[in-house]
């Protein structure tokens, strides 16, 4: 980029080439008034307020809509500037309700006050808002609108369409009648999902937030703690306003990546749940199946003879643990070091088994890294994106914003999944393959791309182990799948198929971004082979803005594989079973290397499994809930019931701490300093804003306690700084970070050392392979063993809704998310509906020889006939009583997303 | 005794409007096929030659925006011409007095401009309230398809070109051509910021030509005759002839062709025949709503775009309104606020607010004259005010009038002496 | 034609919703756009309710409140205010009985007002349905109506 000179009142101003002016001129100390200007947003020119006067040319012009060129010379404020800028104030102000809560920040009234115009004595225009008979919108779960206070500016449009992409929001009528609407002038019925970025870029108090507007007094909040979000893999920077000790507003931090202030309904509304009063505040031990309360003593005596004893018993392989994607780095650190020392094994692991499992074992074998090749400014770079299994828009909902964003500057974009998903209606094409046929379409696609000699044969010699010979194999493989076979196997029309393999191919550059739909299947590591192998003859990676890029469920799902929770890596992802490797950990941890065992511990179901055999004997569980989470819960749940201690610290009397013995009051990401490690390998801060409620603590005490108790010392640290100061040490790729260099913006690993500025995109000059090289590995595509059957006809898949998270401990303890979902349902296309004699509303048993569940039926052309689909977050129909614990043979990941089943009425819908 | 000089509406009431073998044979479609066979570069030349002005408002050289518009950016796919037929100026009915009597000189003004920026793709955004043009020029497009002179390779010169009709549904402003471009696009009707000016970024983010009615129709005559012909013909500063619509109390209120320069005294009383009932001349409001407010000082004013600019007036769509000695000049005032009030799209601030303030004030000043808080200065500060902060010209429209009125009928506004 | 075979006449693009809107209305025995109306469209072109909801509002000629069999718009327009309109208003008011923007009781008229109609060489004027009724005098109106009821029995 170029500079150019402009002058501006007589000082000289170095701007870059193609700036704003008004933002030129505010960033130089030149605060000229402005209010339908957002730095986020293309310029409206509404308000006219930023009027300056450009030399030679003629009259006042808006500086909003200026770009900057080389000499321009401008005078921001004289006399007349000014008076214009009071007349247009005097003007907004007549048409303006004055009266304020005092609960949001106001903009117009700052400028009143500077303008002197505050005191209606000194304005010259009758007030005429009164006569213009507004309505407010009170509908939305959300927010209320209220015209009086709006000054038209188009910021909340703008919001709403060019940074989420929605486009929900529009004017009514015109002139001086002219107000916001959602929908139909009534915003529960619009299409408005609950974001919030409206409220955060309006500058007035039209648009506010309902939850707890009672209680919010700007004057009173004592703190704004900048952190990050507790739900998805996004890493979401949230600015958590504090009032009597509790968090009364959530904020998106705008200018710093990811998300650049935008949020979600989860970020912005979903944090209630920290205080709500069914928090753990004391120890429970099970006594005569009842929970009594015990002192903390107590509870780490017991843990720490129990755990003793059962290692003195049964032997070192007798204990395992779960530790969290929710907790932080620090905590997820000690927690490994706790199993590995105490121990002294490798059972540990957490939910990254049940989601992207396998799409890392694929990637580590193809390409060597199992992260996230690009950053999330990449969504919008691209010029391709192919999406597949992944319902983006609700599960990544920040990401998606990106991606929707690319969309209007002409990024193509192909949507894969059985399931409509919102994304398709952003979607160039939408490929509709029948469920678990992806590697037929996949291959197809190849097949595709090689007959019409679409690959970057310079990128395969080069980049690709074996060059152009390691093709030989893969056209073999691919050799059957003619687009009119793929359309036998898949459903996917032949031309659809061709065309989507075209656009892939010949895009400059291509981003996969894919999710559960490619994971979750007993074939899911040979999915994600798939597209890995399409990815790489095209040459979609290895460059900017191209790669494949799974995003992660969980706020720190990436962090906390990253930093060793897994049964076969140390922090960093170096492999346990090395002895060289030991002795450097053994080292740093001032442990005896032979006091760590080298032999590769069980993964999360096959922990379940080892303790439905009598294996495993004793359990430690942090922050996870696999009675809700895990494939084949009545298996599960035997499983546990045979275990002689289960201890489960969380901050919830969730299902998994129902059955546990022990259960340990722990703390929520807003009673706590750390980090989260995001879908784009982003350290972020995570910080504390309140107090631990009752006697809860924080789980890297817990963690330390329990050791010290059973004698052990897995280290002194005075603070989570100091631990992840260790993290650095033991994990290369982290080797460069400190809270210090993270505390305005994360950086992204690889950052090897303390000048390294992070690691935007991975693998530009060499995959993370031996020898620098990525693999070809062909797949062929096999029938699902679970096929739809005379006794159990449809198909079940699973899947995520924006309005839940996870196992909706969290989230369904907020009202606001609640009132846009809170109960299970099963979603059935009209056609089947017809033929089964279903009516939408109905409720229905849904069951298999595994488990059967009760929910309500809804007619949906989401879903392709025979197939059904179930949201899994509610707990009162656990959708994971009827699927499977056939693993992957891979990544031994569990096939959520494919279940043989049958659906009985039960009762007729009320009416 | 002047007469019409009728070289434009040529046709009208001669030929059936419905029929295209008429216009034929009157000469039609021969200008085109003259075009056609010309490079675009040729034809920009004439047109600037010709010194033809944009007959909607503004005066622009229509010659300039042509060559604007072929020189903006690559030769894209998407490069369009749009005809805005939305007129909406009240007293003003040019653009229907053409396209009702001769709706096939418009679509060969369109082939020639469409074809000079080598667009394939041309727009009429239409009035919605002229039901009669709407079905006169779909049947005129119809019959051009048939006879070749619209599609594809026209006059076997590989050239093609659609035209398609769009209606409006009641808005003033998308008169506006950003504005216009919005509506086209399927949105409410808000201006766009300028630049960039259609030319360059105009519908669909493609380089857009955007004519009026009657500056497309006078494309043939320039074609046929060339543009030392055309040039000759009015003043020197506005060449050709214009179609004036006259209306209030004249004996023969209508649309009239004159040649630039007669006075306005000819046309009002000579070819409107003068002020019925033995009344008296009062006032002329020209050009339209946000036109100038004239008395009978100024009838012998020549009609030119820079003529009546010399005394505080403006040409316009070629609008006059005649109000004889009975008529209230406050009523009329208030009337053209009020209209511009129902009209502001509530997008910038000063229009939105501005046009309350005045129309309000203009009540006000109505009810309790000389008591009012309101005086014709003071609506000239908030017009003057909105016209120099305005996003689009609906905003800076009412100072004109006002101001005309200050120059005019000051006296109508000070009841003191009375 | 009905709503279905309406939209299917134009390409599925947002550039065509003030035709369809259009269209629709000119479709409908009571000259009105219906909420169903606006989610169909919506859901063809792919775009917002509020989209839809905002044009509508926008435009003048365009109604979410079902009308009357006649659409009576009386131009409010400099010329015709000047030369008589608000009498035919107010007359047209006075046999009605309603006010501008309401409906009679018996849903044969509509009364609005509109801005110029680009016939003012024949002001005042108004246009009913597509018909235009110029130079009117104050008694016009009360003829025009009984006309036009004389015509439906």
């Amino acid at each position: 980029m170029n500079y150019v000179s402009i002058s501006i009142d007589g000082k000289n101003i170095l701007a870059w080439e193609g700036g704003n002016l008004l933002q030129v001129a505010r960033e130089n100390g030149f605060d000229i008034p402005g209010l339908c200007y957002h730095k986020k947003l293309t310029p409206t020119g509404a308000c006219r307020l930023c009027v300056i006067k450009i030399k030679g040319q003629n009259g006042l012009v808006m500086s909003c809509t200026v770009t900057v060129k080389e000499g321009m010379e401008i005078t921001a404020f004289d006399d007349e500037l000014e008076e214009t800028r009071r007349h247009t104030l005097d003007y907004l102000l007549a048409e303006h309700n004055d009266e304020s809560d005092g609960t949001y920040k106001d903009e117009l009234w700052d400028l009143a006050i500077r303008y002197n115009l505050d005191k209606r004595e000194n304005r010259k225009y009758p007030n005429i808002c009164r006569n213009l008979d507004y309505k407010k919108d009170i509908s939305s779960q959300v927010l209320e609108y209220d015209a009086s206070k709006c000054i038209k500016c188009f910021r909340c449009i703008k919001a709403c369409e060019e940074v989420q992409g929605k486009n929900v929001l529009s004017f009514s009528e015109r002139g001086i009648y002219s107000h916001i609407i959602a929908g139909f002038d009534k915003w529960i019925e619009s299409e408005c999902d609950g974001c919030g970025e409206c409220v955060q870029l309006c500058p007035t108090g039209a648009l506010v937030e309902k939850p707890h507007r009672e209680e919010i007094k700007l004057y009173k909040i004592e703190k704004k703690i900048i952190t990050t979000c507790p739900y998805c893999g996004v890493g979401c920077q949230l600015e958590l306003l504090v009032q009597n000790g509790r968090i009364l507003r959530s904020n998106g931090v705008e200018g710093i990546l990811p998300n650049d202030g935008r949020l979600c309904v989860k970020g912005r509304f979903g944090f209630d749940f920290v205080h709500d009063k069914e928090r753990l505040t004391k120890p429970l031990l099970k006594r005569n199946g009842t929970f009594t309360e015990i002192t903390w003593d107590e509870a780490l005596s017991l843990v720490a003879s129990k755990f003793l004893m059962i290692r003195e018993k049964y032997g070192n392989e007798s204990l395992a643990g779960y530790t969290s994607a929710k907790c932080t780095n620090e905590e997820n650190y000690l927690f490994q070091k706790f199993v590995r020392i105490v121990f002294a094994n490798n059972n540990i692991d957490y939910c990254t088994r049940l989601c992207h499992a396998s799409t890392v074992t694929a990637m580590l074998r193809s390409i060597g890294d199992g992260a996230g090749s690009n950053s999330i400014e990449d969504f919008e770079l691209t010029d391709c994106l192919f999406v597949t299994g992944n319902n983006i828009i609700e599960t990544h909902p920040v990401t998606a914003t990106y991606i929707k964003s690319g969309k209007r500057k002409g990024q193509k974009l192909i949507v894969c999944d059985p399931k409509w998903t919102p994304l398709v209606r952003y979607a160039d094409i939408w490929l509709q393959p029948r469920l678990g046929t992806d590697v037929a379409l996949l291959n197809g696609m190849i097949k595709v791309i090689l007959d019409e000699n679409l690959t970057d044969e310079k990128f395969i010699k080069e980049r690709v182990y074996g060059g152009t010979d390691s093709l030989e194999e893969l056209k073999i493989a691919v050799q059957e799948y003619t687009p009119g076979q793929v359309e036998r196997i898949t459903n996917v029309p032949q031309d659809l198929l061709t065309e989507a393999a075209r656009i892939y191919a010949c895009a400059k550059t291509a981003i996969i971004a894919t999710g559960m739909g490619m994971s979750q299947q007993v074939v899911g590591t040979n999915n994600v082979f798939a597209l890995i192998n399409m990815m790489l003859i095209t040459g979609q990676i290895g460059k900017m803005h191209a790669g494949l890029c799974p995003p992660r469920g969980q706020n720190n799902v990436q962090g906390a594989t990253d930093v060793g929770c897994s049964p076969i890596y140390y922090p960093g992802y170096i492999p346990i079973i090395d002895d060289e490797n030991r002795k450097r950990i053994a080292a740093l941890w001032k442990v005896r290397p032979e006091n760590l065992s080298g032999k590769p511990g069980l993964s999360t179901v096959e922990i379940v499994n080892a303790a439905y055999d009598g294996k495993i004997k004793g359990m430690y569980i942090m922050g996870e809930n696999p009675m809700v989470t895990d494939p084949d819960l009545n298996h599960t749940e035997k499983a546990f019931h045979k275990l002689e201690f289960l201890v489960v610290q969380d901050i919830f009397m969730t299902e998994t701490a129902r059955i546990a013995d022990l259960v340990l009051p722990a703390s929520s990401f807003a009673e706590k300093n750390g980090t989260f490690v995001n879908s784009d390998r982003r350290v972020l801060r995570v910080r504390k804003a309140v107090d631990l409620p009752g006697e809860a603590r924080e789980d890297r005490q817990i963690i330390a306690d329990i050791a010290e108790k059973m004698g052990y010392d897995i280290g002194n640290y005075n603070s989570e700084s100091e631990i992840f100061d260790e993290i650095a040490k033991a994990a290369h790729i982290m080797a460069g970070i400190s809270y210090e260099r993270i505390d305005h913006q994360g950086i992204q690993w690889p950052c090897p050392d303390k000048d390294h500025p992070g690691t935007g995109t991975l693998f530009l000059e060499r995959f993370n392979t031996s020898d620098g090289k990525a693999r070809i590995n062909p797949v062929r595509f096999v029938e699902q063993t679970e096929k739809p059957t005379e006794r159990f006809p449809f198909i079940l898949n699973t899947g995520r809704i924006l309005f839940q998270y996870h196992s909706s401990t969290m989230s369904g303890k907020n009202r606001t998310l609640n009132q846009f979902a809170n109960k299970s349902y099963i979603l059935m296309n009209s056609s089947d509906m017809k033929k089964f004699g279903f009516s939408n509303g109905d409720t229905v048993k849904v069951w298999n020889e595994r488990g059967e569940l009760i929910t309500t039926l809804r007619e949906s052309e989401e879903v392709a006939q025979g197939e059904l689909f179930m949201p899994w977050h509610f707990s009162e129909s656990h959708v994971n009583n009827l699927t499977r614990n056939d693993l992957d043979p891979y990544s031994k990941i569990a096939p959520f997303k494919l279940s043989a089943c049958k659906i009985e009425k039960i009762q007729t819908r009320e009416s | 005794m002047i007469s019409e000089k009728r070289i434009i509406l040529k046709n009208a009431g001669r030929i059936n409007p419905g029929k295209i073998e008429d216009y034929i044979a009157a000469g039609g479609y021969r200008s085109a096929g003259i075009a056609l066979e010309k490079d675009e570069t040729e034809i920009i030349d004439i047109v600037i030659r010709s010194r033809l002005r944009g007959r909607g408002g503004a005066g622009f050289t229509t010659g300039l925006k042509m060559k604007y518009t072929n020189q903006s950016g690559i030769i894209s796919p998407g490069r369009y011409l749009i005809c805005n037929a939305d007129e909406g100026e009240p007293g003003t009915f040019k653009d229907r007095a053409i396209m009702e009597n001769d709706p096939h000189l418009l679509i060969e003004g369109m082939i020639i401009a469409a074809y000079s920026i080598k667009a394939s793709k041309a727009y009429i955004y239409l009035r919605g309230e002229y039901f009669r043009s709407n079905e006169l020029l779909s049947g005129a497009i119809r019959q051009a398809k048939e006879h070749e002179f619209l599609g594809r390779n026209i006059f076997g010169t590989g050239y093609s070109l659609d035209i398609e009709i769009k209606t409006g549904a009641g808005s003033y402003l998308c008169g506006e051509e950003l504005t216009l471009i919005e509506s086209l696009e399927g949105k409410r009707g808000y201006p766009r910021i300028k630049p960039p000016f259609p030319t360059e970024k105009g519908l669909f983010g493609d380089p857009t030509l955007v004519y009026n009615v009657e500056t497309l129709s006078n494309l043939p005559l320039i074609i046929e005759h060339g543009a030392e012909y055309f040039s000759s013909i009015g003043t020197a500063d506005s060449a050709g002839t214009k179609i004036i619509t006259i209306s209030g109390d004249v004996i023969n209120p209508g649309y009239f062709e004159v040649e630039m320069g007669v006075t306005l005294r000819d046309i009002i009383f000579e070819l409107a025949g003068g002020i019925p009932d033995g009344r008296n001349f009062k006032a002329a409001l020209l050009g339209g709503a946000s036109g100038t407010f004239i008395d009978s000082t100024a009838l012998g004013t020549p009609l030119g775009y820079d003529s009546l600019k010399s005394i505080g007036a403006v040409l316009g769509s070629g609008a006059i309104m005649v109000m004889n000695d009975q008529r209230d000049i406050l009523k009329m005032t208030h009337s053209i606020l009020k209209f511009f009030g129902h009209e502001s799209c509530g997008k910038c601030v000063p229009c939105r607010i501005g046009n309350s303030v005045l129309t309000d004030g203009m009540e006000d000043i109505i009810k309790r004259r000389d008591k009012s808080r309101y005086n014709l200065d003071l609506l000239i500060y908030e017009a003057d005010y909105m016209s120099k902060t305005s996003l689009c010209p609906l905003g800076q429209s009412p100072v004109l009038p006002l101001k005309s009125l200050k120059r005019y009928f000051e006296k109508e506004f000070r009841f003191d002496i009375k | 034609m009905n709503r279905t075979e309406i939209l299917n006449r134009f390409r599925p693009g947002r550039e065509n919703l003030l035709m369809i809107l259009n269209e629709l209305q000119n479709n409908s025995p009571e000259h009105f756009i219906s909420d169903e109306d606006m989610r169909e469209v919506a859901h063809y072109l792919n775009i917002p309710l509020s989209s839809v909801f905002g044009v509508v509002t926008y435009y003048s000629m365009l109604s979410r409140i079902p009308r009357g069999k006649y659409i009576i718009r009386v131009c409010r327009s400099p010329v015709c205010e000047m030369t008589g309109s608000e009498g035919i208003l107010e007359e047209l008011q006075r046999i009605l009985n309603i006010r501008p923007g309401e409906t009679t009781a018996d849903k044969l008229f509509t009364l609005e007002t509109t801005e110029c109609l680009g016939r003012c060489n024949e002001s005042p004027g108004m246009i009913i349905n597509e018909e235009f009724y110029g130079k009117l005098g104050s008694d016009d109106p009360g003829k025009i109506i009984d006309h036009l009821k004389s015509g439906i029995r």
